[in-house]
């Protein structure tokens, strides 16, 4: 499997990781979820960037000593982190499973995590709650919340005891777009106070938003690492198919594939054009001018491998 | 430990549970009840294998903690909550234990009242061996819960075979093979209650009480060791 060129961001400046994932490898039966993958991680936000089903989960969950590792080693401050309760008091988790204690109020369960941790300070339980604005509705049974309100609490009880580590699975699901921009918020604050967040994510521009430095996975594997900058220039570098409906497709094949930013043409037999383009922002720009000087009616223009698969997917061929 | 017990205490306590229970908890009271208003009342033995240890000891209250106790981790594994617990800094026995104290306090009450009003109705109002029969079915209920807190823990089919085991050992297999109720629940706990009242209980043991303490005593650390050691090795949802 390829990687992307000259992204070890993650190894070489000369803050020490804070977790050292060791050739680690996981396997349920025959199924392989995790394929010998390693890298480091350091203080900052690190985006686990991948499909569904690429891993990340297992991934993670290894990360936080919630799953044993089939092959390999996973150690926190040089610790192994398996089966090893006292270093999970400077870790914070939070899975991807939304399920809370329905019957709790939001207080008592963040002071439950406190109190579970160590802490049985109020002012810490009201310094969390706060943190997340869910003052006016921790005295609710959990069970009332929204999805994005649950998920705030449950972040606020990840807090609580103060982490250095913050490993969060899938964070941003089912958040709306207001929740969403107030989450990222959070998290960037928590990472400008020196905290090591570790987050996963199968939305490209959510880790773009977020993370400094990606950890692309796909198929158990780690296809690349490294500041995000890195993989946008490749991304901007892939080709792109866009289809093309008009009214003359021969006329408007013959005139797009004189354009720089094409690379080819191809017309199928119901007359739809297939226009190959690496600048596909020039194209955006050029296929209308060029329809209209051409008095051409453009009736569909789509991207036909836009999905994250395909994205993931040219990635990992290079 | 107490944030734990408090939880597991309030997941335990639904209303359909706590209903359920109580049902099963009244059976063998209305048993006890029935046979000594009528003519032909059975001796101390016969009540003993017909109503404590057939019905109470081997049937109501393995029932009972069966639904309590293997719900104690299920509960936390269905839903995916398990992690909150076991990604504390705490040790592991400091998870298992409040959870099993917690199930033996929820299933404990009915249970102990069950046995104390059918004690009390069996040998007509003698207080000495209705506590006697209270204090072997507490006994006894601490036994079950760490067997299916255990169970609990190690498979998504514990009620299965948890019923499996009170139908196939505690009631048929302990009934007509001697050799099973040295390893039989049901039967540690008789062995208790004629310890606590030799009085009235003297003369039909089928192992001595001093075997039944050691035993007993071997089964609740061995199956708490067990939940321990299963909390620390098994992949958490």
């Amino acid at each position: 499997m390829g990687a992307l060129p000259a992204v070890d961001t993650v190894t070489t400046n000369d803050v020490a990781p804070v977790i050292r994932v060791d050739h680690v490898s996981r396997w349920f039966g025959s199924v392989v979820a995790v394929s010998d993958v390693t890298f480091d991680v350091k203080p900052g936000i690190t985006g686990l960037l991948g499909p569904n089903g690429a891993g990340k989960t297992t991934l993670l969950r290894m990360m936080t000593g919630l799953t044993g590792t089939s092959d390999g080693t996973v150690t926190v401050f040089e610790e192994p982190v398996r089966r090893n309760p006292p270093l999970y008091g400077r870790m914070g988790v939070m899975s991807e499973h939304e399920t809370v204690y329905g019957f709790m109020k939001g207080r008592d369960f963040v002071r439950m995590m406190g109190r579970l941790r160590g802490v049985t300070d109020e002012a810490a339980v009201d310094k969390a709650i706060n943190f997340v604005d869910l003052a006016d509705a921790a005295h609710r049974p959990m069970g009332t919340y929204s999805r994005g309100m649950r998920q705030r609490m449950r972040l606020a009880g990840t807090l609580v005891h103060d982490p250095e580590i913050l490993i969060l699975d899938e964070p941003l699901n089912g958040a709306d777009p207001r929740q969403r921009v107030h989450f990222q918020t959070l998290l960037r604050q928590l990472a400008a106070e020196g905290r090591t967040i570790v987050l996963s994510s199968h939305i490209l521009e959510e880790v773009e938003q977020l993370a400094d430095t990606v950890l692309l996975i796909v198929n158990g594997k780690l296809a690349a690492s490294g500041d995000f900058r890195a993989i946008r220039v490749a991304l901007d570098e892939r080709p792109y198919h866009v289809l093309v409906v008009s009214d003359s497709p021969r006329e408007l094949a013959a005139a797009v594939v004189k354009l720089e930013s094409v690379d080819a043409v191809n017309v199928d037999p119901d007359g739809t054009l297939v226009v190959l383009s690496r600048n596909v922002r020039d194209l955006q720009i050029e296929l209308p001018r060029l329809a209209q000087s051409a008095a051409i009616s453009l009736r569909r223009v789509e991207p036909l491998d836009d999905s994250l698969e395909s994205v993931f997917g040219y990635l990992v061929e290079r | 430990m107490l944030p734990i017990f408090s939880l597991t205490l309030r997941q335990l306590s639904g209303k359909w549970r706590l209903t359920i229970m109580s049902v099963l908890a009244l059976l063998p009271v209305a048993i006890a009840v029935l046979m000594v208003s009528f003519d032909g009342a059975p001796t101390v033995e016969e009540f003993e294998v017909a109503v404590l240890s057939s019905i109470l000891a081997g049937a109501i209250s393995p029932l009972v903690v069966l639904a309590i106790a293997s719900a104690a981790f299920a509960n936390e594994i269905e839903d995916k909550t398990l992690a909150n617990l076991t990604l504390a800094p705490v040790p592991r026995w400091q998870i298992v234990l409040p959870k099993l104290l917690a199930a033996i306090c929820v299933s404990g009450p009915f249970i102990a009242i069950s046995a104390f009003l059918t004690g009390y109705f069996a040998y007509s109002a003698d207080i000495r061996a209705a506590l006697a029969v209270t204090g072997s079915a507490i006994i006894g209920v601490a036994l079950y819960s760490s067997a299916f807190v255990w169970l609990g823990l190690k498979t998504t089919r514990a009620i299965g075979y948890g019923l499996l085991y009170i139908v196939l050992w505690e009631g048929f297999f302990s009934s007509f093979v001697m050799g099973v109720r040295l390893f039989s629940v049901r039967y540690y706990s008789i062995a208790w209650m004629h310890g606590f009242d030799e009085r009235r209980f003297a003369g039909f043991d089928d192992f001595s009480f001093g075997l039944a303490v050691v035993a007993s005593v071997v089964v609740f650390g061995g199956f708490s060791l067990l939940s321990i050691r299963r909390l620390r090795h098994m992949d958490v949802p």
